[in-house]
């Protein structure tokens, strides 16, 4: 078998869907770096595709777009300028949260790296009642112009969401999420990887109270394929801090 | 396939169109598209998740991913709603495969799956293209052509078609390709 038939199985088998999580995974690395590869996905993709109309439309449930609209207002970076749920944003650099992870055990390479820690505090979330704050948006940034990450978290279910804003996909490299909290002493304990795709990624923090939540620092770091080989962190990394709202 | 006449269903015509606009960061056109497309795209994912609660979630994402890639779309590589079902099967399919990595199938409950795969749904809107892969399907062993059904309509690994079709994961790997390549020559693409 050539090399080239051998991308097309790999090309056919992803888009019929019969690979397992890790050979999928390694396939959404390997197109990002290989454009053949990529090209035979796609072919494959259409080449199936039509096989769709085998299946009978559903309608989704109506509350569903309503959603999908304020995420997508979240995506936008806080829709500071949008009519919405997000009625103000501001962004605070916090110093003093960069001194609080220098103190951790990093390595002197990382903290050469370290970017300014930016905060987003989001009022005027009617929809959650009466309380009207129990989502708070953390934003993880690079530099001054642009966040790179943009978190947001829902202290009534205890869900993490973190979405790419600026970030890069890397070839070879991994987004870990990582979290300085009581219940886990002082060093940043993992939270997993990030979407390879750059998708929003869910976490349900159902062990951690709300209060130990919102006083919680959370850090992204830039790790080899499948996370830190050490359990701490060991590349770049950038923080957010979540802090309470006013209503 | 007992059916003799059947209009040409076009796609709504205006999908890449809503595409560009999306591409433009239009939220009204966002909105037409979802009107045009979830349907659609809910159908597939559920085929595949079977649980509406993660398959809600999934859509959401899915639609997200939709808004934040559409400048990646490109109409010379293929439609928007096979761009869009990628997209929707992809994010399905990785949703199925994690939950899986902890939880093994048992092979009764694969044995005991009901298969709508293998019926096809006669209620579905059948297009042009459709019927050329339906050809080539029809070329396929009984068998094989199921297996391809199960794994691409149902999201179905090789271990689940393993124990469904009573063969070794490698033997199904190799059923696979080979009636992949049978499928990709037949349809000449």
């Amino acid at each position: 078998m050539t090399e080239r038939d051998d991308i097309d199985l790999t090309a056919a088998e992803f888009a019929l869907g019969t690979l397992d999580a890790d050979e999928r995974r390694s396939v959404v690395e390997r197109r990002r770096a290989d454009p053949g590869l990529d090209r035979a996905i796609a072919a494959w993709e259409n080449r199936l595709a039509p096989l769709l109309d085998e299946v009978a439309p559903v309608e989704p449930p109506s509350r569903l777009f309503a959603e999908i609209e304020r995420r997508v207002e979240v995506s936008e970076g806080l829709g500071a300028t949008a009519p919405g749920p997000l009625a103000t944003a501001t962004v605070i650099a916090l110093e003093r949260q960069v001194s609080r992870w220098r103190g951790l055990a990093y390595g002197s390479m990382a903290l050469a790296a370290m970017l300014l820690v930016a905060l987003g505090v989001v009022t005027g979330w009617s929809r959650y009642g009466v309380k009207g704050t129990e989502t708070f948006v953390a934003v993880f940034q690079k530099d001054d112009a642009q966040p790179a990450f943009l978190m947001s978290v829902d202290l009534a279910t205890r869900e993490v969401t973190i979405r790419a804003v600026t970030a890069d996909r890397k070839v070879g490299k991994a987004y870990q999420l990582w979290i300085v909290a009581e219940p886990f002493g002082p060093k940043p304990h993992s939270l997993g990887l990030l979407d390879s795709d750059l998708g929003p990624t869910r976490k349900r923090l159902s062990d951690l109270e709300p209060a130990v939540l919102q006083k919680a620092t959370f850090g992204i770091s830039e790790e080899p394929p499948g996370g830190s080989p050490t359990g701490q962190p060991t590349g770049r990394a950038i923080h957010g801090t979540l802090h309470q709202a006013s209503p | 396939m007992g059916r003799t006449v059947e209009g040409m269903q076009k796609p709504p015509p205006d999908l890449a169109r809503l595409m560009m606009r999306v591409a433009k960061r239009d939220r009204a056109a966002f909105a037409e598209l979802y009107s045009a497309t979830s349907a659609k795209l809910y159908g597939v994912t559920l085929r595949i998740l079977n649980q509406r609660e993660i398959a809600d979630e999934v859509l959401q994402e899915v639609y997200v991913k939709i808004w934040e890639r559409a400048g990646d779309f490109d109409a010379a590589q293929g439609s928007p709603i096979s761009w869009m079902a990628a997209i929707a099967r992809n994010r399905a399919l990785d949703e199925l495969r994690r939950k899986r990595s902890f939880v093994q199938d048992s092979a009764a409950e694969v044995l005991e799956v009901p298969d709508p795969a293998i019926l096809p749904s006669e209620a579905a809107e059948r297009s042009e293209d459709y019927r050329r892969v339906e050809r080539c399907l029809d070329r396929l062993e009984p068998d094989r052509r199921d297996m391809v059904r199960l794994a691409y309509l149902e999201g179905w690994s090789r271990e689940q078609l393993s124990i469904r079709f009573d063969a070794p994961v490698a033997t199904i790997k190799t059923w696979l390709h080979r009636s992949l390549i049978k499928l990709r020559d037949c349809l000449g693409q």
